[in-house]
């Protein structure tokens, strides 16, 4: 439905567009490329905005050349040349825009959504900045600015534009959640449980809020707690999430609880290959053989794990293939290394819970 | 692969809503190229006695909209509970949520619009099917671009929905209609509701739209905030398709009062949402446990329900015609051609939910015994229930005989008849016949368990109903029974040759010389 309630916001465009033709984009010249590809973006879509598709284009060419998978700036190209007619050459990038965004790993189901946003979100950032302009009382642009940076790893900006929001719509149970998995990334975990168990207290129904406290119990040694709020959880995620019903069962180290709600996600997820892969740990731990030979052992990650469960390849050889942190820890996890896991991992990886939970039985 | 979702009811909502929503369903389905494709159409509130409306307008419906078209029906006593607390009679987010909640779990994708729109593929040998199967998983949107109404009005064939998608692709360059609207985020564009394509799997995680905004406009705005900050983005698929709507602003809808519109809260809804998520409804959006009856257009429609209803109740006529009589010394003459006016009277109930319970207050024992045959090959579940005090030597399974108190207080539809118990099927009719005394004594029984039920159908409700029942009379006009009949119930005058006026119970029937003596007399008595 149309709407006629945007008429003030409509107006308040002007006096951007007005502010806007002043702007200039810092990081434009920056030798960094990702500072330097995020500041052409900007410009490319001031541009846009101002009707000068060619000069936009160039701008997105060159973000585009420094930062081949910003996707942003592709699919913002894809515009541009279908609005001067060449939808031919538009194509291909709007495709590839796409696939460049759905090839960003997303984080756990049992975790908070804004763990599995995908990509670099700039458009998105953009354009609630904008709204910041002219709306004053609304705590939804800086959530949705505060998520955006809190997926790309900056916790302290996220903070920040959470308290904002805080201060609009103060005692939210949902910004309070958000304020405490900042703070938990932060690694200030004390103040993240109490953020977490005031949003608690607002809304006890929430599963990803639990999820996000018993992170933060478990980095400060309290598996017991975090443990707890694991189970309160479970016991919330309905049957048809059985992919996040899993993770959790995971965390927990509960092989023979997990091994059904895995078999699920298989079926619901068949591309996914973790959803086998921690199938095949559950079976290893429960004694059960699995059938980890079937698995293709020669492919990308984590196809080594695969070849290690089926005896096809040795220690040395998987951590070698474990290219980055998080493929280490899974590398470590499944050489049962769980003391050398819960040194190095992040809390909120699905292995350090597992492993902090097998250590305490030994 | 995907579920289209749109609401409606059957009403006059803007202009010329027949044409706009028949181009639409017709096109909606004619870009459906997947079997387990479905247009869930939700008929919210309709009158129980009208027909869905798609149903109204199913002769302007081509074959493949018919076979994708679903149509759930929530009953105005489904409602009930929410009219004090709204000025609109259709609700949308209850709507769409119903049909969410009964979507086919096979289809990865839902499609919110409206009917008053067409998609138009920008490869012609693409389907919106094959457009949404490739897909990667997220919240897409398109622009919304305007069709002026001359145009969508003259030009279009309700039925070549092919030949529209056609004459869009054409007039769209050669008046320049597409011109994209972008909005603030989480927007993106001007009047999003038109298309927003979202994962099942999304919308059951988040809850549904918010059943709170019942004051109508911006509930697609704060389902595009809520999943804007569920994805992260809000992606467009403007490269795939173009959304036309058909401009319907020469009168306005119900919901449109111009400066004066009532609206939820802009704020609210969509500054300050915080969450995707709803608690306060995780567990009832979409009313999981509220029975919703589903009604198809390409098998047991209402006709196959009608003839097959009468079919086994009578027999063709024989005759060319038969003949009546308005004449004013027919007046007291209360014979009537029971098989012409059976068809009339299936008609007042064939709209009804199909587990129904009918009481059945009639004089002529054939009359009540065809209906209750009739009444069972229509489809309907539920009993006829005939009060035992009525004597009527009749029999069927559908037929519940029992004491008239007990079953004023089950029945959700009432059906009086006022003939002659003497009279046969063959007897000549309004030929001046005079009542026997079998046939007074009939008429004051059904008389009175009338004006009772009229009189107390407020406080004999079945336990939890809120709506009044309906009270259709039969042989209520130009008779003596025309005026006691309007007395209790508010009825159109009906042609004489149906035979049959239907309406709801008056709030304060007027009181009859009787009473209104009685009530003077009483007060002078102190």
């Amino acid at each position: 439905m149309a709407k006629q309630g945007f008429l003030k916001s409509a107006l308040a465009g002007v006096g951007l567009w007005r502010k806007a033709i002043a702007a200039d984009f810092p990081g434009i010249d920056d030798p960094d490329p990702e500072r330097q590809g995020q500041a052409l973006f900007r410009r490319g879509r001031f541009r846009m905005r101002a009707g000068d598709l060619e000069a936009a284009v160039a701008d997105f060419d060159r973000a585009i050349e420094l930062l081949p998978d910003f996707a942003d700036a592709v699919s913002s190209r894809a515009e541009c040349l279908d609005m001067q007619g060449k939808s031919d050459a538009a194509r291909p990038d709007y495709e590839h825009a796409r696939r460049l965004w759905a090839a960003h790993r997303t984080g756990a189901p049992d975790r908070s959504y804004l763990w599995r946003q995908q990509g670099r979100l700039s458009f998105e950032v953009e354009s609630y900045e904008l709204a910041l302009e002219r709306i004053k009382t609304g705590a939804l642009p800086h959530a949705a600015v505060g998520n955006a940076l809190l997926a790309l790893g900056r916790p302290a900006e996220a903070l920040r534009a959470y308290e904002r929001a805080l201060k609009i719509k103060e005692k939210d149970s949902a910004l309070l959640a958000m304020r405490g998995e900042a703070l938990s990334l932060l690694g200030r975990y004390r103040q993240a449980v109490a953020s977490f168990t005031v949003s608690l207290r607002h809304n006890h129904k929430a599963p990803e809020t639990l999820s996000g406290r018993a992170v933060a119990h478990a980095a400060m040694g309290n598996i017991g707690k975090a443990n707890a709020d694991w189970r309160r959880q479970l016991a919330l995620l309905p049957e048809r999430q059985a992919a996040a019903r899993a993770c959790v069962l995971l965390r927990l180290a509960d092989w023979a609880a997990a091994l059904p709600e895995l078999e699920r996600a298989i079926e619901a997820h068949p591309d996914d290959p973790y959803w086998r892969l921690y199938r095949l740990t559950a079976l290893r731990r429960l004694g059960r053989l699995g059938d980890a030979a079937a698995a293709a052992a020669d492919g990308p990650w984590p196809a080594p794990l695969f070849a290690l469960l089926a005896g096809k390849t040795n220690a040395e050889m998987v951590l070698a293939a474990a290219t980055t942190e998080g493929r280490r820890i899974e590398a470590l996890f499944q050489l049962e290394r769980y003391k050398d896991v819960v040194e190095t991992a992040p809390p909120a990886l699905i292995e350090y819970a597992a492993a902090r939970n097998e250590l305490s039985r030994r | 692969m995907f579920s289209v979702i749109i609401y409606g009811r059957n009403d006059q909502h803007g202009y010329n809503l027949h044409k706009r929503a028949a181009i639409s369903f017709n096109a909606l389905a004619e870009v459906m190229s997947d079997p387990d494709d479905e247009i869930l159409f939700v008929d919210y509130n309709t009158p129980d006695d009208h027909p869905t409306f798609p149903e109204a307008i199913h002769d302007t419906l081509t074959d493949k909209a018919k076979r994708h078209m679903r149509i759930l029906r929530v009953r105005p006593e489904q409602h009930a509970h929410l009219k004090s607390k709204t000025h609109l009679v259709a609700l949308e987010s209850q709507s769409r949520n119903v049909a969410l909640r009964r979507s086919n779990p096979k289809n990865r994708w839902i499609l919110y619009t409206n009917t008053d729109m067409l998609l138009v593929p920008r490869n012609e040998g693409e389907s919106l099917s094959d457009i949404l199967g490739a897909l990667p998983d997220g919240f897409y949107q398109i622009p919304r671009f305007e069709i002026p109404e001359m145009l969508w009005e003259a030009a279009f064939d309700r039925k070549d929905a092919a030949g529209n998608l056609t004459k869009l692709r054409d007039w769209s360059v050669r008046f320049h209609l597409n011109q994209v609207v972008h909005n603030f985020m989480p927007m993106k564009y001007d009047a999003l509701g038109d298309f927003q394509a979202v994962l099942r799997e999304d919308m059951f995680a988040i809850h549904g739209f918010d059943e709170s905004m019942i004051l109508g406009w911006h509930c697609d705005s704060n389902l595009a905030a809520r999943l804007a900050l569920y994805r992260g983005r809000v992606d467009t698929l403007m490269d795939k398709a173009f959304g036309y709507h058909c401009d319907h602003t020469r009168v306005a809808a119900a919901n449109n009062k111009g400066r004066k519109t009532t609206m939820n809260s802009h704020d609210k809804y969509i500054w300050n949402v915080s969450s995707p998520y709803i608690p306060e409804q995780a567990d009832d959006w979409g009313w999981p446990e509220a029975k919703v009856e589903e009604v198809r257009l390409d098998r047991d429609t209402s006709y196959e329900r009608f003839t097959a209803g009468l079919g086994k109740a009578m027999e063709p006529a024989s005759v060319p015609f038969t003949s009546t009589s308005v004449e004013w010394h027919l007046f007291d003459d209360l014979t009537y051609d029971l098989l012409h006016t059976l068809p009339f009277v299936c008609d007042q109930v064939l709209t009804y939910p199909k587990e129904t319970a009918i009481l059945v207050a009639g004089c002529r024992a054939d009359f009540v015994q065809r209906f209750a045959v009739a009444w069972r090959g229509m489809g309907f579940t539920g009993p006829v229930l005939v009060p035992q005090e009525l004597g009527l030597a009749v029999s069927n399974a559908a037929i519940e005989s029992g004491r008239f108190a007990d079953q004023l207080k089950r029945a959700e539809l009432f059906l009086f008849e006022f003939g002659l118990a003497t009279q046969q099927i063959d007897d000549p009719v309004r030929v001046g016949r005079e009542e026997a005394p079998a046939d007074r004594r009939q008429l004051a029984i059904v008389e009175r368990l009338f004006r009772r039920a009229a009189s107390t159908e407020v406080d004999t409700r079945p336990k939890g109903r809120q709506t009044p029942r309906r009270c259709i009379g039969v042989n209520v006009i130009y008779n003596k029974y025309w005026p006691i009949f309007t007395d209790y119930v508010g009825a159109n005058i009906n042609p004489f040759c149906s035979q049959v006026l239907a309406g709801l119970p008056l709030a304060e029937p007027p009181a009859t010389m009787r009473e209104k003596v009685l009530l003077k007399f009483r007060k002078k008595a102190g």
